[in-house]
């Protein structure tokens, strides 16, 4: 079956994306196990200050993506659409509000921990908040979970591929062809 | 696009698949490189420095004080059982082996569009990354006791998967030079 192509920089940047998501998580588990930062012991803050960096570009692309989504207009998506469709628009919608509140929660987390955000060691991102432990811990708490919602919509989203990936019914080729 | 420009064999499913390892491999690895840069020879850890375990920050992070202070030994433990051409051999074999992943990922796009000329490519860097979990496995054995526990299963996994997509992308190669 062959498919309307996609904006090349979509696919690209949907693999990007996918990449450096997996790379949160798995460093993530990793970097917390880490001594606790303080002047002699500093291996938390090069994967952090990456980790927030990667996060902070993450949400630029979710945002470049959905807007190159509404500007494009959804052409070759049916007009009619059934069930498994819908909840395949749905997926995608609640993927992309994940991503960006996991990804806003974790900034607004650093903020009000105090420590500072230089994105990609170019530029420093005023701090525009107080060191606030409750606030930190609030939203702490909602990147934590966020991200655990986030990893379960894209294991459904996996899923979703590898069925029609095996169906070879078409659908998936878009992602895949630049 | 005439008949001879595609697959006739179909294998969209391992492009899929041999492109979502490639993803996980290349977060696998980065992580790793990450690991070896950070946790560093000289380092606090390995100088013998007391763990800074303050009241707030332990609340803050969920921790117990004796958590705090074994993640130090975490470290210690693992820059102890480091020989010395360790972390510079994991270091240049994780960079080689997301070069691989990234090939592997381009040819998994190439095979999902039945591309013919991306076959021979998943052939050699499926391969070529079976023979780096096998470099990677040798050097784990000939560590000592507690990285040879951290290391040795998860890459028998990667290496078996390595090993089913190389032999699945070695069988289309086949089929199509016989169709």
């Amino acid at each position: 079956m062959e498919q309307e192509r996609l904006p090349k920089i979509t696919v690209i940047l949907h693999w990007v994306l996918a990449s450096s998501v997996f790379f949160l998580f798995v460093s993530s588990w990793w970097m917390l196990s880490l001594p606790l930062p303080s002047a002699e012991f500093t291996y938390r803050v090069l994967p952090f200050q990456l980790h927030k960096n990667i996060g902070i570009t993450l949400l630029l692309i979710a945002v470049t993506m959905a807007a190159i989504r509404i500007a494009k207009g959804s052409n070759g998506h049916p007009k009619n659409p059934d069930r498994l469709q819908k909840l395949a628009a749905l997926d995608h919608l609640i993927m992309y509000f994940l991503l960006a509140a996991c990804c806003l929660s974790g900034y607004l987390s650093s903020s009000y921990s105090g420590w500072e955000t230089s994105f990609w060691w170019i530029l420093n991102l005023p701090a525009w908040a107080q060191e606030n432990d409750d606030l930190n811990i609030l939203f702490s708490g909602l990147h934590l979970w966020s991200c655990w919602a986030l990893l379960a919509v894209i294991v459904l989203h996996i899923g979703a591929a590898i069925y029609h990936g095996i169906a070879d019914d078409g659908l998936i080729n878009k992602m895949f062809r630049l | 696009m005439n008949q001879n420009d595609k697959l006739i064999t179909g294998q969209t499913w391992l492009g899929v698949v041999g492109v979502l390892f490639a993803m996980l491999l290349l977060a696998n690895q980065t992580n790793e490189l990450l690991k070896q840069i950070v946790i560093a020879p000289g380092s606090a850890a390995e100088m013998g420095m007391a763990a800074d375990c303050r009241a707030d920050e332990l609340a803050e992070e969920g921790l117990s004080l004796q958590e705090c202070r074994l993640m130090v030994s975490s470290v210690q433990i693992i820059l102890a059982s480091s020989p010395p051409w360790f972390r510079p051999f994991q270091i240049g074999l994780s960079l080689l082996v997301c070069g691989v992943a990234l090939a592997s990922m381009v040819a998994g796009f190439g095979l999902v569009n039945d591309s013919p000329r991306f076959i021979k490519l998943g052939v050699i860097s499926f391969s070529l990354l079976v023979l780096l979990d096998v470099a990677a496995f040798t050097a784990a054995l000939n560590t000592g006791p507690v990285l040879r526990a951290q290391y040795l299963w998860p890459l028998l996994l990667w290496f078996f998967i390595h090993l089913c997509l190389a032999m699945a992308a070695l069988n289309v190669m086949q089929r199509e030079s016989r169709a």
